[in-house]
């Protein structure tokens, strides 16, 4: 089956992982999701050093100006004579960040480098700066950033990788058992089905997303179990759990019953009487109230919103409404399962690209969609939309139940779209 | 060290600048690029994207095809591209990667020019210098590929040569006894900007606009003034002279020549310039200079009683020193964009005029 060179196609046509043919690519003026500078931020009193060319330095320090955050973030520029003499670049990059905090009125307690992709072409000795900084600062904790999006293709992306060593820093501490970590999500645990769970059991939760204080994140290495909720965050999951002999459980929000049943219970933990049924029961009510009001709504999902989009169409469609369009550019693997469903139970549902070159000059219905997600509401031209991205933090039936309430409430209240999507970073502070 | 930033942002880069001047042009710009160029520029460098389309992507570029030169992929996304989208013209914009593995741009706008048909250029950037650098690149480089000599003059007519949003709001220029012909880059179209040969007179209203006047001066005979056309009339920012003094405008040289000037004739108060952004070449005069990073502005900066400047500049100045605000948006963005004047209308930024 051809993979299509289009920028939209059928499900029961698409390819599996990858339905569209990769080209130039387009970027649609939507930025709730997160970058480097907004994860790098989770970290309490870190400060952020970026070493590169003026055209790249402008996005990361712009996303730390927009968040009220430049007294934590300093830059390097890297210019021509730094590619063109040996050892400028480690020189540039060793004697800026020693300059950037030597100008600092106080000298942080972390700081996170970040190279990017020339240091890796001129082959920049990343070891040795690294070793020269943590001699001139020996009471700095330095994070090994990285923004290198031409890696980002063929293997793990930067983001990914900021995660892992932004863990990397997290101590083994003594470990305690009533203590759980929810980690490598940008969005703290809110309608969280095991939020709920380890309440019940009495225990510790802490958050990686949600700390106040240096002290508050380093502290998450005494937990005994950790949490991943996003896929970006499961390699630092994983890396800091093999690194402090502990266990993980990765769970992103699914929308399959069964899915959710079978995460919870392997997690071991107790969970109270009639949870399974009663959590089922409320969604199916939930749901029927939407179906109530939508009615045959068509609606539009992208991949910014859930870290499932597909789970997400089967749910919607196999009760009945009306879910035209998925955005997404790739399928991840663990979707496999759900887009053979769809592809065999619906083959009419459109799966379209979020970057082709057409895209830049979408083609919108007079319809009235509802939106789930910043890209589908901008490719719908729709202000009926859920504002949301990397699933808010849900998970469960209690996450289930309300992100029916967040379409519903999208239904019925439109959003100032012009004004949301443009902003960076959505949970983070915004000045514009 | 001049090139650590401690609180200021870096002005727009050059890319950035390529793709703005281009914008309303017609036709397709491709960044041979990641990914990071692309997002920059969406998202903090244009706001025109909610109310006029664009063809500007990017290449996608991944380490692989970095690696070993693959040119080919490039080639045939872009020929791809141009068969859907239709673009009037195929610009290439460079950025560090390719920089450093020396592609030849030049000869892959040959390749594609033979398969699309297209009139194809290069922009000189390399994400290593300012808009104004990246402007002035594409605005010289449109003219060369673009322009041809007129089978007629419009009498009067006239260019204004360098407005993007990055330095500008508003194409609001009143001049009586001249006709517009064509306004590069901002509120205009492909038909306007390629009859840019037909006009008498140029306006450069930004330092990124000098390059294409001296162009079209040597090659269609059109002569060029530089500075903001205030009143009703065109004049040169430089024909007003001002003696040093420690009252500063921080910016653009022309914009900021042009403020200065104004300032000058309408009060007799003496502003010097500041210019922060790269090219300067004969656009300063004696008492003005030039400044490169945070560090030496901080420090040009130490004596000032009144500077006019974007607010971000405030973090770096004096305290004691009178601060009016210019916001500017090619430096602060969308931070203080809904309170950018329009500057052809001097009297809304310098209050007391």
């Amino acid at each position: 089956m051809p993979t299509s060179s289009d920028e939209r196609v059928r499900i029961g046509d698409a390819e599996f992982p990858k339905p569209f043919v990769n080209g130039l690519e387009f970027n649609a003026p939507v930025h709730g999701t997160w970058n480097i500078v907004h994860i790098g931020f989770r970290i309490p009193e870190a400060h952020q050093i970026y070493i590169c060319a003026d055209n790249c330095l402008r996005g990361v320090v712009m996303t730390a100006a927009e968040m009220g955050e430049l007294g934590r973030f300093s830059s390097v520029v890297l210019e021509e004579d730094d590619m063109t003499h040996s050892g400028r670049i480690e020189e540039t990059t060793i004697e800026g960040v020693t300059d950037c905090l030597r100008k600092l009125a106080k000298i942080p307690p972390v700081v996170i480098v970040f190279p990017v992709c020339v240091h890796r072409f001129m082959g920049c000795d990343i070891g040795y700066i690294y070793k020269e900084l943590e001699k001139r600062f020996p009471d700095v904790i330095f994070i090994r950033g990285f923004m290198d999006p031409v890696m980002q293709k063929r293997g793990t992306t930067p983001d990914q990788r900021l995660r892992k060593a932004m863990s990397d820093i997290i101590p083994k501490l003594p470990v305690k058992e009533d203590t759980v970590a929810f980690a490598g999500s940008d969005m703290p645990a809110s309608e969280n089905d095991f939020k709920k769970i380890l309440e019940f059991n009495s225990k510790t939760v802490k958050d990686t997303a949600d700390c106040r204080t240096l002290e508050e994140y380093l502290s998450t290495g005494e937990a005994s179990l950790f949490i991943c909720q996003y896929p970006a965050g499961l390699m630092a999951a994983k890396a800091i759990t093999q690194r402090l002999d502990r266990k993980y459980i990765y769970c992103p929000l699914s929308f399959d019953f069964d899915t959710v049943e079978e995460e919870i219970r392997q997690s071991g933990l107790s969970v109270p009487d009639g949870f399974f049924e009663d959590g089922k029961e409320a969604c199916i009510a939930e749901m029927k109230k939407l179906k109530d009001l939508i009615k045959d709504t068509p609606v539009a999902i992208d991949y910014t919103a859930v870290p499932k989009p597909l789970s997400l169409a089967r749910f919607l469609k196999d009760n009945g409404i009306n879910v035209t369009t998925v955005y997404l550019d790739a399928v991840d693997g663990s979707e496999k399962a759900d887009f053979e469903y769809l592809q065999k139970n619906f083959p009419e549902l459109i799966l379209h690209s979020t970057m082709h070159v057409s895209d830049r000059r979408p083609v919108r219905s007079n319809e009235n969609v509802l939106a789930v997600g910043q890209k589908a509401a901008w490719f719908e031209g729709t202000g009926n939309f859920v504002n949301m991205i990397e699933g808010g933090g849900f998970y469960g039936f209690s996450g289930i139940c309300e992100f029916i309430r967040l379409m519903e409430d999208a239904f019925n209240n439109s959003k100032d779209m012009r004004d949301i999507v443009p902003r960076k970073g959505l949970g983070c502070r915004s000045c514009i | 060290m001049k090139k650590t930033y401690r609180i200021l942002p870096v002005y727009t880069g050059d890319v950035s600048g390529a793709a703005s001047a281009l914008y309303e042009f017609g036709g397709m710009t491709v960044i041979h690029d990641p990914s990071g160029c692309n997002s920059t520029y969406n998202t903090h460098d244009e706001t025109r994207w909610f109310d006029k389309e664009s063809l500007i992507y990017i290449s996608g570029l991944n380490d692989i095809d970095a690696i070993t030169g693959n040119d080919d992929k490039f080639i045939s996304d872009i020929c791809a591209a141009a068969e859907r989208m239709k673009p009037r013209f195929i610009a290439l914009a460079n950025s560090p990667l390719p920089y450093l593995n020396g592609t030849d741009f030049k000869g892959i706008c040959r390749v594609l020019e033979e398969k699309t048909g297209l009139p194809c250029f290069y922009v000189n950037t390399n994400a290593m210098h300012d808009y104004s650098m990246g402007q002035s690149e594409a605005f010289l480089s449109f003219a060369k590929k673009m322009l041809q000599s007129p089978e007629k003059k419009i009498p009067n007519g006239v260019n204004i040569i360098g407005m993007t949003p990055l330095d500008l709001t508003s194409t609001k220029i009143e001049l009586s006894g001249y006709e517009t012909v064509s306004n590069w880059g901002l509120n205009t179209s492909y038909d306007e900007a390629v009859r840019a040969a037909e006009a008498e007179l140029n306006i450069a209203v930004s330092s990124s606009g000098i390059a294409a006047c001296k162009y079209m001066e040597e090659e269609y005979g059109i002569p060029y003034i530089k500075g903001l056309p205030w009143e009703g009339k065109p004049s040169d920012y430089m024909d007003v002279e001002r003696k040093p003094s420690v009252n500063f405008i921080v910016g653009e040289p022309v914009i900021s020549g042009s403020i200065a000037a104004y300032i000058k004739i309408k009060t007799g108060i003496d502003y010097n310039v500041i210019a922060t952004t790269e090219i300067t070449d004969g656009l300063l005069l004696k008492c003005d200079r030039k400044c490169h990073g945070e560090e030496e502005l901080e420090e040009a900066l130490k004596e000032a009683d009144n500077i006019i400047a974007d607010p971000m500049v405030r973090l770096i100045s004096p305290p004691n020193a009178n601060f009016i605000e210019l916001p500017h948006f090619a430096l602060s963005g969308r931070l203080y964009l809904k309170k950018i004047p329009d500057l052809l209308k001097p009297g809304l930024y310098y209050p007391g005029i």
